[in-house]
């Protein structure tokens, strides 16, 4: 029997009292991978994060960690989640040392030692309270915190939104570390594409609570090229394989997705960027998305 | 879990047992010179014919502890201030901060952390009431010969008061949950707490079973006019006089008659004997005090279920 995958969602859909913030959402994650879940705000990424650590419970569809569904709230599988929310929330009256004692109060598994290492390296006192630590600090104590449960799966809400330059690289490389430390499919959602590729080996991109595009990063960037020639007047919407297209005054400029195909006389083929290619999925309109599947 | 609950709510729990010490305190205090004034107890005081201590000690209670009737009034608040306190911040706090996002994600499912919170917390509002409670009920002794049927005794003594601590708490609890920030709660659950309160005390209390409906006539030649029963403690709900068609007269008209009866000089219970006028009065007598006690302690902590369901039921699958 195949391990099942760390997290797999079948056509999940969640709505909320008016309107659907997520709809048939399928993905899967293969485990010890990270991914990352870009989209621009509003685009469900929360909602997709929050269904995948049993906080929400799907509208339609279903959603599977490692075969269980979180929304059961077992034991078992709270235990090999851990979720990092956005803005990193702590009790901030809390000294850093309680915020331990609460980590290994409320689990199972809790490796407290290290924990501490890992603060003690990164020079946070144990003393301090929450809230007045750095912001910095405070992600790298929710990081710490969501890493001491041996988590399986572990899921980050924009863990670098609001992080200057310095606290971010010190935060992907404890991230980086614990993944290559063991067991660990990270999740995490972004909306800041330029980081990405240093830090991320799968890609999902979600917009209007749909996904519009998913896979490894390298194969995605291989399989895309940009065309330029001389200006056309060709409907993008005839070709599946073209994903944008856009006119100069005499030049014309296509991305395509189609492996290595030949390309006509004339016209020039150009490697992608990650940045670029995700915008131009971002920039579809609504009605693009069956097209995608 | 246990450590967990301590840990996030100890400010409260100890500033609230502060609260309770401090009023006990004071009600010991205000209480001790009261109760001075009856050295063989006040018990039985209450029944006539009183003798010259009561009714001296009687007067002196009206005359010096006049005040204690808002003192016990204002003492009504507590079970709101207990539970509400503990009640409002229990979810709104962690809604407010993004903190329930980390509670919930550890290994304790979310309903067994509501649970726990509920148990304990719950506990601990119902244990500083019935502490409270106790001392109220030992101030107040001496002032049952005042009465007491009534929000100044039977809502701060016996167990409605634990009930009504439920149910503060409860709703607390249910309005963070609702309003998600812990002041608004804290305010709505009070406003809701007060007209419940009210409603229940003010209009359903007085009919939870049928009143017991007492005309007796007139003595000639006894001057006794009083009104009321025989039990300063019962709760009078009318009064007044009935006249020979039956027609009940109360309020002015009862003091109109009153005064009519007077002016004839002589003795007004003649008069009023003589024209078929008898005293009429309607009230919950003092011994239904414990049958009442229970059906107000079940309505309440009734409603504090149905609320605390509510909650439990709302986390259940959508998380907020």
């Amino acid at each position: 029997m195949t391990t099942p995958p760390a997290l797999r969602t079948r056509n999940v859909g969640k709505r909320y009292r008016r309107a659907w913030a997520l709809r048939n959402c399928s993905l899967e994650l293969p485990p010890g991978r990270v991914t990352a879940l870009v989209g621009p705000n509003g685009a469900g990424k929360t909602t997709l994060l929050r269904l995948s650590t049993g906080l929400l419970a799907p509208t339609a569809g279903s959603v599977e960690v490692f075969g269980e569904s979180p929304a059961t709230n077992s034991v078992r599988v709270l235990s090999r989640i851990s979720f990092l929310a956005q803005d990193h929330p702590l009790y901030r009256h809390f000294s850093v040392a309680d915020l331990l004692r609460f980590g290994r109060s409320c689990n199972i598994r809790f490796d407290h030692d290290l924990a501490v290492r890992r603060l003690t390296q990164l020079g946070i006192s144990l003393d301090a309270r929450a809230g007045r630590l750095s912001g910095g600090q405070q992600s790298q104590v929710a990081l710490a915190l969501a890493l001491a449960k041996r988590p399986n799966l572990l899921v980050l809400d924009e863990p670098l939104s609001r992080l200057d330059p310095l606290a971010r690289q010190e935060f992907q490389q404890t991230l980086m570390g614990a993944v290559a430390d063991g067991d660990l499919t990270v999740l995490f959602s972004s909306h800041a594409v330029d980081e990405l590729e240093r830090v991320c080996d799968h890609l999902v991109v979600i917009n209007y609570g749909r996904v519009v595009l998913r896979g490894e990063i390298d194969a995605l960037l291989a399989e895309h090229r940009v065309l330029v020639g001389p200006r056309v007047r060709t409907d993008p919407r005839g070709s599946r394989s073209v994903i944008e297209i856009k006119h100069s005054d005499r030049h014309t400029t296509m991305l395509v997705r189609q492996g290595a195909a030949p390309i006509m006389p004339g016209w020039q083929a150009n490697p992608v960027g990650l940045d670029e290619l995700v915008l131009a999925y971002l920039r579809r309109p609504a009605d693009h998305e069956e097209q995608i599947a | 879990m246990t450590w967990m609950v301590w840990r996030q709510h100890r400010t409260e729990v100890v500033a609230l047992a502060i609260f309770v010490s401090v009023i006990a305190t004071a009600l010991v205090v205000l209480g001790r010179p009261m109760h001075a004034l009856f050295p063989a107890g006040s018990a039985h005081c209450l029944t006539p014919p009183l003798d010259l201590t009561c009714r001296f000690a009687q007067a002196r209670l009206t005359q010096d502890y006049g005040y204690s009737t808002i003192v016990l009034i204002l003492l009504n608040f507590a079970p709101y201030a207990i539970g509400g306190f503990l009640g409002a911040p229990l979810l709104a706090r962690e809604l407010e901060a993004g903190t329930w996002q980390l509670a919930w994600t550890q290994a304790v499912p979310r309903r067994r952390w509501l649970a726990v919170k509920v148990m304990v917390l719950g506990t601990v509002s119902v244990l500083l009431v019935a502490g409270l409670s106790a001392v109220i009920g030992w101030y107040r002794q001496p002032l049952d010969l005042l009465g007491g049927f009534d929000i100044t005794g039977f809502d701060l003594t016996g167990i409605a008061p634990m009930a009504y601590t439920l149910f503060a708490f409860a709703l607390g609890v249910a309005a963070g949950a609702v309003l998600r920030r812990s002041l608004p709660a804290a305010a709505g659950a009070f406003v809701l707490f007060l007209a419940v309160r009210f409603t229940v005390a003010g209009w359903i209390r007085p009919h939870f079973r049928m009143p017991v409906t007492r005309i007796d006539a007139f003595v000639p030649g006894s001057g006794d006019l009083t009104d009321g029963t025989s039990n300063v403690r019962d709760m009078i709900l009318s009064q007044g006089f009935i006249d020979a068609g039956g027609r009940h007269i109360t309020g002015l008209g009862a003091v109109i008659l009153e005064g009519k009866a007077r002016e004839q000089g002589g003795d007004p219970t003649v008069y009023l004997h003589d024209h078929g006028i008898q005293r009429w009065v309607v009230f919950q007598p003092i011994a239904r005090y414990w049958p009442f006690q229970l059906i107000e302690t079940v309505t309440f902590a009734g409603l504090a279920v149905l609320l605390l369901a509510l909650v439990f039921w709302r986390i259940r699958r959508t998380a907020f």
